[in-house]
């Protein structure tokens, strides 16, 4: 049996015509198998974000396919595509995006009634996932009683519901210390790992490569090569190492940055970036 | 099947707004049953001459069936040709007219009732003092609070001045009241001789068939006092009924507006939650059913309230305003329930198709 939980063939996004005519996304071929991390990188207009939108099938492709479990998510009418996404993906936002009006427990028991487990079945599957991690004392607690990392907890307990075959995070440890960002980090590894889900993140935290089995880079609608990349020393993101990224000499050393805003400002002071000089 | 209650949730998280939104469609539906109420009280006061006389038939000139806003004369003579008939125990005549009572304080609008003494057609009860006398006058005592006068007072109608001689009770209503003087002052008061308005029958066969019998004899109007008490609320309710409506349509309005304002406001700040929901696989019927019970959990918590409010009002105005009755009744609570379901699923109108617009892909875009 063929163990690619999605894949993408020739996927293309052009929105607008004519004149204004935007290729967001150009022919892109992806694989990812159960179990594995696919950590996709990018500047922002990159692509990253109709990708991902392409690939949770909330946004139909130009051309090419996405196929989920050997279904060509492209050709399925609309009117599937909801039962698909409640059964067959979890998400992961950026900004959490729980139900501010529900419960910790309740944020993930509607994700498990949109499945079609309602009731006490609901209620312990929830409980269940959240004591897992860490949340039992948080089971009634609404989301701005939370903090980051407890609703980004409960925001994977809600994307493991349903026991999906992939997991689409979109920048799952932004707004998250260093330290909870490598927790997250981790229980996303574990869902690979030990659940066998398939996890595509779609992030500019380097933290996160090292929980990746592939690290891919998403550039104008394409994917590049990554073996020359740099770390931006002012914001932490990754950036291509070529002559028409902007950089900086300083002591002998070339450093890379996301914008020439960065690079001012680590030029007037390259102490205060460089760890064990600052 | 239980599912997680997310429209209540929606509706409850936020309880100043929810608060505020109950409060504003429960005022609104207190509108329209203390209106009903008003009206139905009002309804039953305008019939209470008719209701609480010891009449079993009432006779009337050819072609009336009420006394509201009506005339109506027969020949005196016709009182003893109805007591002479099979089937009848007793005939009263009485005079009617509506005119004003005047005091030096106040004036009021009131049923006139000529009734002889020792006849049906006088007060059921006297609350305090007696049965008029000649020159005398029995007013109802909330029209005589109005009016500002007791027991030795002088009040002018018909033309004339009369001395109250008692009160009696129940007769007065949000619009008139009803007074009582003897049929002879009431015939020399205004020059009438040989006629009355009304003849208030005694039978002691099946009401109908003896009405019937009256009919065909004498060529007059009789009914069975039930049926002329319905014509009368009748006359009443459809010269009333334009008004009530568009009271109760504004009424229903006003509760519309702050049901699609409050549902409205609520979904345009949850739109995002809204494109968090379709990305996790809701249908669009689904987020129909969470708008629509959030309209329904506003509409259901504000009739609850309104119902609450117009028992509470009901209590109050009956102690204070002892001319204004409210009756809440089972039929008014219906009918506002059905009202408040309808104003709730058209004010979930607008926030329907705000949700069906949303994008499940902006959850991608950030804040």
């Amino acid at each position: 049996m063929d163990d690619v939980a999605i894949r993408a063939e020739r996927l293309e996004k052009v929105f607008g015509e004519g004149d204004v005519q935007v290729r967001a996304v150009r022919g892109i071929d992806l694989e990812v198998v159960r179990g594995q991390v696919a950590l996709i990188m990018g500047p922002s207009g990159s692509g990253k974000t109709t990708l991902l939108s392409m690939l949770g099938a909330m946004l139909r492709p130009t051309s090419g396919k996405v196929e989920l479990d050997g279904v060509d998510l492209a050709r399925l009418p609309e009117s599937r595509l909801p039962d698909f996404r409640a059964t067959r993906f979890g998400f992961v936002f950026q900004d959490f995006n729980l139900l501010s009006s529900l419960s910790a427990l309740e944020n993930v028991q509607f994700a498990l009634n949109l499945a079609g487990t309602t009731g006490r079945k609901s209620r312990e599957r929830a409980e269940a996932l959240l004591r897992g991690f860490g949340l039992g004392h948080r089971l009634s607690f609404r989301p701005e009683k939370l903090s980051g990392g407890e609703k980004q907890r409960v925001a994977i307990s809600r994307a493991l519901a349903n026991e999906p075959s992939v997991i689409l995070a979109d920048e799952p440890t932004a707004n998250l210390d260093s330290k909870i960002g490598h927790e997250i980090a981790r229980l996303l590894r574990n869902a690979a790992t030990e659940e066998g889900r398939s996890v595509v993140i779609v992030s500019h935290d380097t933290r996160l490569k090292d929980i990746a089995d592939r690290v891919l880079w998403l550039e104008d609608g394409e994917f590049r090569e990554i073996n020359e990349m740099a770390v931006d020393p002012v914001c932490g993101m990754a950036v291509e190492r070529k002559p028409e990224t902007p950089h900086y000499q300083y002591e002998g050393q070339t450093y890379y940055f996301c914008s020439p805003e960065d690079r001012d400002e680590f030029a007037a002071e390259p102490t205060k970036f460089i760890p064990d000089r600052g | 099947m239980k599912r997680v209650p997310v429209g209540r949730r929606n509706l409850f998280a936020e309880r100043r707004r929810a608060l505020l939104g109950v409060a504003g469609v429960g005022v609104a539906l207190l509108m329209v049953l203390a209106l009903d109420g008003i009206f139905a009280g009002a309804m039953k006061r305008v019939t209470a001459y008719i209701d609480t006389s010891p009449a079993d038939i009432i006779v009337s000139q050819r072609g009336v069936k009420g006394m509201h806003m009506t005339s109506s004369s027969l020949p005196l003579s016709a009182v003893e040709d109805i007591r002479r008939m099979k089937g009848v125990s007793r005939a009263d005549p009485i005079l009617f007219e509506t005119n004003s009572l005047k005091s030096p304080k106040a004036r009021a609008l009131s049923y006139v009732i000529g009734y002889v003494p020792g006849g049906r057609g006088g007060p059921v009860t006297i609350t305090k003092g007696r049965p008029p006398g000649p020159g005398e006058i029995v007013l109802d005592e909330s029209a005589a609070s109005k009016l500002g006068v007791s027991i030795g007072s002088d009040v002018s109608t018909l033309g004339r001045s009369w001395k109250v001689s008692g009160f009696t009770g129940g007769l007065t209503n949000i619009v008139n009241t009803t007074a009582f003087v003897r049929f002879d002052d009431y015939a020399a008061a205004r020059g009438t001789t040989g006629t009355a308005s009304y003849i208030l029958v005694g039978a002691e066969s099946p009401a109908g068939a003896v009405a019937r019998e009256i009919e065909k004899e004498t060529g007059l109007t009789a009914l069975p006092r039930p049926e002329f008490s319905r014509e009368e609320a009748k006359l009443v309710r459809d010269m009333s009924t334009q008004i009530m409506q568009i009271m109760t349509i504004a009424a229903l309005l006003i509760a519309l507006a702050v049901i699609g304002l409050t549902l409205y406001a609520d979904t345009l700040a949850r739109l995002r939650e809204v494109g968090v929901m379709k990305a996790l696989g809701t249908r669009t019927r689904r987020l129909a059913l969470i708008v629509l019970s959030q309209a329904a959990w506003m509409a259901g918590a504000a009739m609850a309230l309104s119902i609450v409010l117009a028992f509470a009002l009901a209590a109050v105005m009956s102690r204070a305003a002892s001319n204004i009755s409210i009756e809440v009744t089972a039929v008014s609570i219906a009918r506002v329930a059905i009202g408040a379901g309808v104003v709730a699923a058209i004010g979930a109108v607008a926030p329907l198709a705000r949700v069906a617009r949303v994008d499940p892909a902006t959850v991608f875009r950030r804040q």
